[in-house]
This record gives structure tokens, C-alpha cells and sequence, in this order.
């Protein structure tokens, strides 16, 4: 579903991505770690079609970014790593319209449905943004993603700054949405979230993705162990 | 999807601030011209009163010489303001809308005008004219110059651009959200004007409501080409208050400045000085050359002498006003040329700015220009050389004072009908916001949205 090969990214002398090759199947969760810097964001800036690469190219679903990106973006969620939403309108009225962004029109029930799937307490759905936390508005991301019914999503440090419990919600979350066929490519420093949520985890540095194993096949005592040999 | 635009717009605090201080300024505005309308009116009833009552006291001291009580009385020519000139007052409030003036010498008396509030004439008055040319893109710069910005800046584009195909058409909609409620604010201004003045609904009216609305659009317009720079919000801020410093503060002042250096009018002041002396200086002169100076204008009036040996005559006195105005006619023809040439550069300036072109415009529909004022003086020319021709015969043959029906002289009017030139009002408008909109429409596609 997301697919990169030989992907490329230099900016003057620096390189942030080298010859990433990367795929990622329907209903899998990726999970890429490494410092800061090591290349996880533009990976999925690549993605998104926000940066162009230098070389190589990404694919999804089969359809290159480079060449079809207002395609490629149908087939596409994101949820950032702050999820900042329009204070001034509501839960629901914020998912409406990145809803009719994406040309989706919801009634209110299947809009409230969303944000409820998403984690978000009834009693919020109404209430401005302005007053929601950082864990709501995330939600509020989540509800997006899911109302635009994506094949793959992209997630940029997507549990840092939640709480234990928001984050665990969340990765359920994930893990229904891997279980419909989505595809899930996450960047993230939690190593232990990623242990727990993903399938494969691949460790950055320096713009190289330098190894990939199997969640099942590693603890999360030798993952950390791994990565900090690798970084 | 702008539904959801229009309540976030309404939901913000700072943008319905904005639009309400409009709208105060704008009733302001109305006030301040109500105000100018009635006082004007005012003057004219009063004048129009004073006058039989200053021309029947003047009839009952000077019963016997018809040539003494001409030196005395006036004659009001009123230059007629349609309620129109409430929105935009121009040069209406240092140029009278009504002379009074006797049948001696004209020149000087085309300038001595009422005595003015002289910060109002620093200041100009804070018309509708003025609201629309200087706050409302004020307010058009508050609400567009972080169109892009502040969406990038509080970080809700990047999710827009991962979610919208087309980011570009939400950014359309978001103008046009801003744009419909500033147009709602003119309109609604613009309403309330037209029954609080009593303003008709005609051509004229309808050339100001356009000409005001192309010209906020023009706003509209450079503010989406400059948003389409896609620079940070205070880059915009600057770059939008910086042209409309330029536009609305330096430029006119500076083209003001190279009118009045191309054309410098010192015949302003030797017209005057001219007149005066071309009759002052006659008391000391041979009254007889005097005299046939005056048979050479006016041969009909050969007939009538200068009584031989006599220090005095009525014939004379007049014949000597007369010179006052013909030595002066050909430095007060040079003035009338010259402000006529200043405002021809004015208005080709105009066509390339829009807030010189507007209220250039505003102010020729409202009959309150420069234009207007200078058909009225040759209105009052025409008026006072009439009034001299009739009472010229009585006075050399001393008519008797009450053969004349006095009362008969009330004010007369000068109504000049605007001329609406739909092109050339609404035309250098419409291709300036185009221009900005083209410029703006290839920035968009060059610069692709980036994140």
C-alpha cells in the first residue's frame, strides 16, 4: 500500500533521507524509531507530497506521489504530531469540515459516531476546541482520519504528550484500524508503544533506515537494547 | 463546508470588531454629512431671507440714486448641491456653495468667500468619502492579510493540505467570506444614507454605489495577490499598510505637489492685485479715457457721457469697476486654465490609482469638485455680467429707484446635472483588481501550496 523506493531527500550538503526502501502491506502497522533528525518526518512529508524528493520516488496504493499527488492524497490520512484544529468552531464542527475538505458530507449523528469511535466523551463533541487538550484534539485528528475512510495513515509522533491511558486508547484505535486494511506508518520515539502496536519496526539513522524487525520476533528490553546500539 | 467558514468568521471576536467599527464610522460619516447638508440649506434660507430684506432697506435709504444703491446691493447665485455631496463633500466645504455679489468689480469678489473652521479645511471632514477611501481597507487589511498565514502559523494547514485536494478553493471561499461581509457593511451604510439624506435613486447614485463597491473590491484584490506571495503574517501586514500608506497618504500628496509645481498659479494673487489696481488707481487718472475705455466693451453704451468738468459721475464710478475686471480678465483666464490643467493631471493619475480615481470620482458625481466649482464661477460671471447690462442703462440715465420691482430679486440657481461616464468611473478599477487577481492567480499556481 505505502511504498518507497530508493527514496531520496538532500537539502544543499545535507542528506536527510538516503535510498530508503520501505513497503508497507494493507492492515500493517509500521513503526519507524530513531533520534531526532534521523529522517521518520520527511519519510512521511514524502508521503504526503509536501516535499519533493531528490531522488527515488513513493508510491500509494500503487499511484506515485510525484506524478498524481491530488490522487495519492484521496488514499491518505495524517495526523501530525499536534493535531491543531480551529478553536473557534467545535468537536464536530471542526470534523464537518476537514471532512468537506477530503468531499465528505456527514450528518451530525455520523459525525458524533466518529468522534465517539475516536475516544472523544460525548459531552465534548459540542464544546469549542478552544477549551479541548492537546489528548482531544488528537482524538479530534483520529475522528478525521477515520471519517475519510483512508487506505493508509500517516502519523507523525502521534502519542507524545499523551497521557498512559490516552495513548493505550489510542493504540487500540490503530489496531482496529490495521485490523479493516489500513495501512499504518507511524514515527515515533516510544519504543515501547511501538513494540506494543506495531508489526514492524524500523530503527533511522541519519537518513538510512539501518534495520527492520519483527515486533513478535523482539522484547521490548531488546528493542531499546537494539536501539541504542543502532543510534 | 462555508457555512462552517462563515461561523468561524463570526465566532472570531477581532473580525466582528472590525466590521462593527465600520459600521459606527460609516454612521458617523452619515452624520457629519447630514449635518453639511442641512447647514448648507440653512444658508441658502438665510440668505435667501436677508437678501429681500437687505435690498428693501437699502431701496428705502437710497430712494433718489439708483446708482448709490447699486454699489450696495447684492445678488445671491446659489450653486445647487444635490444631498448626494452628505457622502462625499469634497471641495464643497472651502469652495461656497452660494456668492453674493453686487454689480461692481467681479474678481475681487470671487474670493471673498465665508470664513471657514480652518482645522476643518486642514482635516477635511470625515464624510462617507473618507471612511470608505481611508478605514475601510484598513479594515479589508485586517481581515486577509493571514489568510494563509495564520492558518500555517497555528498549524491547522497541514491538515488542511492532507486532507483538501484543492486547499486553493478553500482559501477562495474564505475571502469571499470576508469580502460578502464587508459589502454587507457598504451596502447597509449605503442604504441607510440614501433614506437619512434623502438621496435619490438614480443614475448618479447608482455610478457612487459601484464605484464604491469596485473600489473595496480593488482592496480585496490586492490583498489576495499579496496573500498569494504565501509570506508570514507580518511580511504581509507590512507589505499591505505600507500600500495603503502609499496609496491613500504619499501618493496623492505627492501628485498634489507636482500639480502645484507644473502649475503654479501666481495669477491667483495678480488677478486680485490687478483688479484692484485696474480701478484704484483710475480715481487719480483723467476721468475721459476711463470712460471710453468702457464705450470700446460696451458700444451700446456710447451714448451716455461724462459730464464735462465734473469730478464725478455714476457713468464713471462703474466705467472704472469695469476696468478692475478687464485688466485682470486675462490673468484670471490664465488661473481658470491652470486649475483646469491641475485637474486633468489629477485625474490621469487617477486612472492609475485607485483611491485618487475614487474620490476624484466620488466627488464629480456628487458635484462637489473642482470641475463643478469652476462652472459655477463662470456661471456667476454669466450671472453678474446679466444683473450689470440691466441696471448699466438705469444708472447712466438716474431711473427712478421705484421703478424697479425690487422684490423680484430673489437668489438665483446654478443646478448642474452630473454627467455619469460609466467607463471611465468604473473601468480603471475594474482592470486594476483584475490585474491583481491575474498576478495573484499565476503566484498560486507557481508556488504550488507548500506546507
Amino acid at each position: 500500500m505505502l511504498q518507497a523506493t530508493n527514496l531520496s531527500k538532500t537539502y544543499g550538503e545535507q542528506t536527510a533521507l538516503n535510498n530508503l526502501n520501505l513497503t508497507i502491506h494493507e492492515g500493517e502497522i509500521f513503526a519507524l524509531l530513531g533520534q531526532n533528525g534521523a529522517g521518520k518526518t520527511t519519510t512521511i512529508n514524502c508521503f504526503l507530497g509536501f516535499i519533493e524528493p531528490s531522488g527515488g520516488g513513493v508510491s500509494i496504493n500503487g499511484v506515485s506521489v510525484a506524478d498524481n499527488a491530488l490522487e495519492t492524497k484521496k488514499y491518505l490520512a495524517y495526523i501530525p504530531e499536534t493535531v491543531m484544529l480551529y478553536a473557534n468552531l467545535t468537536g464536530t464542527e471542526n470534523l464537518a469540515f476537514f471532512s468537506s475538505l477530503a468531499g465528505f458530507s456527514y450528518n451530525e449523528e455520523q459525525l458524533s459516531g466518529f468522534l465517539s469511535k475516536a475516544g472523544l466523551q460525548t459531552a465534548a463533541h459540542n464544546q469549542r476546541v478552544g477549551g479541548y487538550s492537546k489528548g482531544m484534539r488528537q482524538k479530534v485528528g483520529i475522528a478525521i482520519a477515520i471519517a475519510k475512510k483512508a487506505k493508509a495513515l500517516l502519523l507523525d509522533e502521534p502519542t507524545s504528550g499523551l497521557d498512559p491511558k490516552a495513548s493505550n486508547e489510542f493504540s487500540e484505535i490503530l489496531r482496529e484500524l490495521a485490523k479493516n486494511g489500513t495501512a499504518v506508518l507511524m514515527a515515533t520515539h516510544d519504543i515501547f508503544r511501538a513494540k506494543e502496536v506495531a508489526n514492524r519496526i524500523g530503527i533511522m539513522k541519519e537518513g538510512n533506515l539501518v534495520s527492520v524487525i519483527d515486533a513478535k520476533d523482539i522484547s521490548a528490553n531488546e528493542l531499546e537494547q537494539l536501539y541504542l546500539q543502532t543510534v | 463546508m462555508t457555512a462552517l467558514l462563515i461561523k468561524n468568521f463570526l465566532r472570531s471576536k477581532g473580525l466582528l470588531t472590525g466590521l462593527l467599527v465600520l459600521l459606527a464610522a460609516g454612521f458617523v460619516s452619515l452624520n457629519i454629512g447630514k449635518y453639511f447638508l442641512e447647514k448648507n440649506k440653512e444658508i441658502i434660507e438665510k440668505t435667501a431671507e436677508y437678501q429681500q430684506k437687505s435690498i428693501a432697506r437699502n431701496v428705502a435709504f437710497h430712494p433718489k440714486e439708483i446708482g448709490l444703491l447699486l454699489y450696495y446691493v447684492r445678488f445671491g447665485l446659489v450653486n445647487e448641491m444635490p444631498n448626494l455631496a452628505g457622502l462625499s463633500i469634497g471641495q464643497r466645504d472651502i469652495n461656497p456653495s452660494l456668492q453674493s455679489v453686487t454689480i461692481r468689480n467681479l474678481e475681487e469678489q470671487k474670493y471673498t468667500t465665508d470664513l471657514q473652521n480652518p482645522l476643518y479645511q486642514m482635516l477635511g471632514n470625515m464624510d462617507f468619502s473618507f471612511v470608505l477611501i481611508y478605514l475601510f481597507p484598513l479594515i479589508i487589511i485586517a481581515f486577509c492579510f493571514n489568510l494563509i498565514s495564520e492558518e500555517k502559523e497555528e498549524g491547522t494547514w497541514s491538515l488542511v493540505l492532507s486532507q483538501s485536494a484543492n486547499p486553493l478553493k478553500m482559501l477562495r471561499l474564505k475571502m469571499l467570506v470576508r469580502y460578502t461581509s464587508v459589502l454587507v457593511v457598504l451596502l447597509l451604510l449605503l442604504l441607510v444614507a440614501k433614506f437619512y439624506l434623502v438621496i435619490p435613486f438614480d443614475a448618479t447614485f447608482l455610478a457612487f454605489i459601484l464605484t464604491s463597491i469596485l473600489y473595496v473590491s480593488f482592496w480585496f484584490s490586492l490583498a489576495w495577490l499579496v496573500v498569494s506571495f504565501q509570506k508570514n503574517s507580518s511580511q504581509n501586514a507590512l507589505i499591505l499598510l505600507l500600500s495603503w500608506v502609499m496609496l491613500t497618504i504619499v501618493l496623492p500628496a505627492g501628485i498634489n505637489a507636482i500639480t502645484v509645481t507644473l502649475y503654479p498659479v501666481p495669477e491667483a494673487f495678480s488677478s486680485v492685485l490687478e483688479s484692484r489696481d485696474g480701478y484704484h488707481n483710475k480715481w487719480d487718472e483723467p476721468k475721459e479715457p476711463t470712460v471710453a475705455k468702457f464705450h470700446q466693451h460696451y458700444p451700446q453704451f456710447s451714448q451716455y457721457r461724462h459730464p464735462e468738468g465734473k469730478d464725478y459721475s455714476w457713468l464713471w464710478y462703474y466705467a472704472m469697476q469695469q476696468m478692475g475686471d478687464d485688466e485682470a480678465a486675462t490673468n484670471a483666464q490664465a488661473f481658470k486654465e491652470k486649475l483646469q490643467k491641475r485637474n486633468t493631471i489629477s485625474s490621469i493619475a487617477g486612472l492609475f490609482f485607485p483611491t485618487i480615481h475614487t474620490q476624484l470620482s466620488l466627488n464629480a458625481l456628487s458635484l462637489s469638485d473642482m470641475d463643478n466649482y469652476l462652472h459655477f464661477i463662470e456661471k456667476l460671471e454669466g450671472f453678474h455680467e446679466q444683473k450689470r447690462l440691466h441696471f448699466y442703462p438705469k444708472i447712466f440715465t438716474d431711473a427712478a429707484v421705484s421703478g424697479e420691482d425690487w422684490g423680484g430679486f430673489g437668489l438665483d440657481y446654478f443646478k448642474e446635472k452630473a454627467n455619469v461616464h460609466w467607463l471611465r468611473t468604473l473601468f480603471p478599477l475594474l482592470i486594476i483588481s483584475g490585474l491583481c487577481l491575474i498576478l495573484a492567480k499565476m503566484k498560486f499556481r507557481k508556488n504550488q501550496m507548500a506546507g
